[in-house]
């Protein structure tokens, strides 16, 4: 199985690792041809903007789209859960991918100083709660009725959801020695789930 | 530079001073760094908006050289070096060195 990574900017080296670490095979993406082949692709955090922004550019987005609606498996964490977002209630010039029924806020929680790690309930990948790191993390205002929620914070706030083939969080799961998260988007890729 | 510890146990490393050029970035990049800050490069430059477009490219790109190739035309003239030698002696900093 090989799972790209979109290695545009951000935190695709830690994808990878944790990938890695799954003895699963992790392809760096950063042009369009890179895409070939692939049975899965995970978007990393990093900066929305830039992200974005290099995807129109290089000519990733509109194949990322075709991609996902098509049923490919694309995991989307922090800003890549922006990329994937069918809105966006504070854009500030990013334009999302459109794909998935979600409505999410950018850097909702606050600036920088306001980033914090919160243990997460997450159902789906066991009783054992995961690490969330969240660093100017966005969160889920609301879903579309396809959406299923995953995690919530205790104060009910959105922070992990599942769309058939796709699947976001607000958190990085590839920050930690945690690999349950991405076991579980490696399960829907092999169609386990 | 090959690093050894786990890539997410490990410290992320930016370099930082003196890049002037995509090329520089991508060398940068290309000799372990996770990153490039960029800021007199950028703002010193003739064409500041085109160097930075050019730059978070080359970037991305560090190990394509025909990209890195492409983003490096029509800059204008990249943030101007400043030898010791061209630097009065009274506003040295040190005596020392050349």
């Amino acid at each position: 199985m090989k799972i790209g990574v979109l290695a545009l900017q951000g935190a695709f080296a830690e994808h990878i690792a944790t990938l890695e670490k799954l003895k699963t095979e992790a392809i760096p993406v950063r042009l369009p041809h890179q895409l070939e082949g692939l049975d899965g692709l995970i978007i990393p955090g990093g900066e929305s903007t830039t992200i974005t922004k290099l995807m129109v550019h290089y000519k990733l987005k509109n194949k990322i789209i075709e991609l996902a609606k098509q049923g490919f498996p694309i995991f989307g964490t922090c800003a890549g859960m922006i990329v994937l977002a069918g809105e966006l209630s504070s854009a500030g010039g990013v334009k999302p991918t459109g794909v998935m029924d979600i409505k999410v806020n950018r850097n909702a929680f606050g600036r920088q100083v306001e980033s914090f790690e919160s243990e997460i309930s997450i159902p789906a990948i066991g009783k054992k709660p995961i690490t969330g790191v969240f660093i100017r993390a966005p969160l889920i205002e609301s879903v579309g009725k396809e959406v299923e929620v995953l995690a919530r914070l205790s104060d009910g706030t959105i922070v992990a959801a599942r769309q058939g083939n796709l699947l976001v969080c607000s958190f990085h799961p590839e920050l930690t020695d945690d690999t349950r998260f991405h076991q579980y988007f490696l399960d829907i890729v092999r169609g386990k789930i | 530079m090959k690093s050894t510890a786990p890539v997410n146990c490990r410290s992320v490393n930016f370099a930082a001073g003196g890049v002037a050029t995509p090329a520089d970035a991508a060398l940068m990049m290309q000799l372990g760094a996770d990153g490039v800050f960029v800021g007199s490069g950028i703002f010193k430059s003739s064409k500041p908006s085109v160097m930075a477009k050019a730059i978070v490219k080359a970037t991305t790109h560090y190990t394509d050289a025909k990209i890195i190739a492409k983003v490096s035309k029509n800059l204008g003239e990249a943030m101007p070096g400043l030898s010791a030698k061209q630097i009065p002696p009274d506003q040295l900093m040190a005596g020392r060195g050349w």
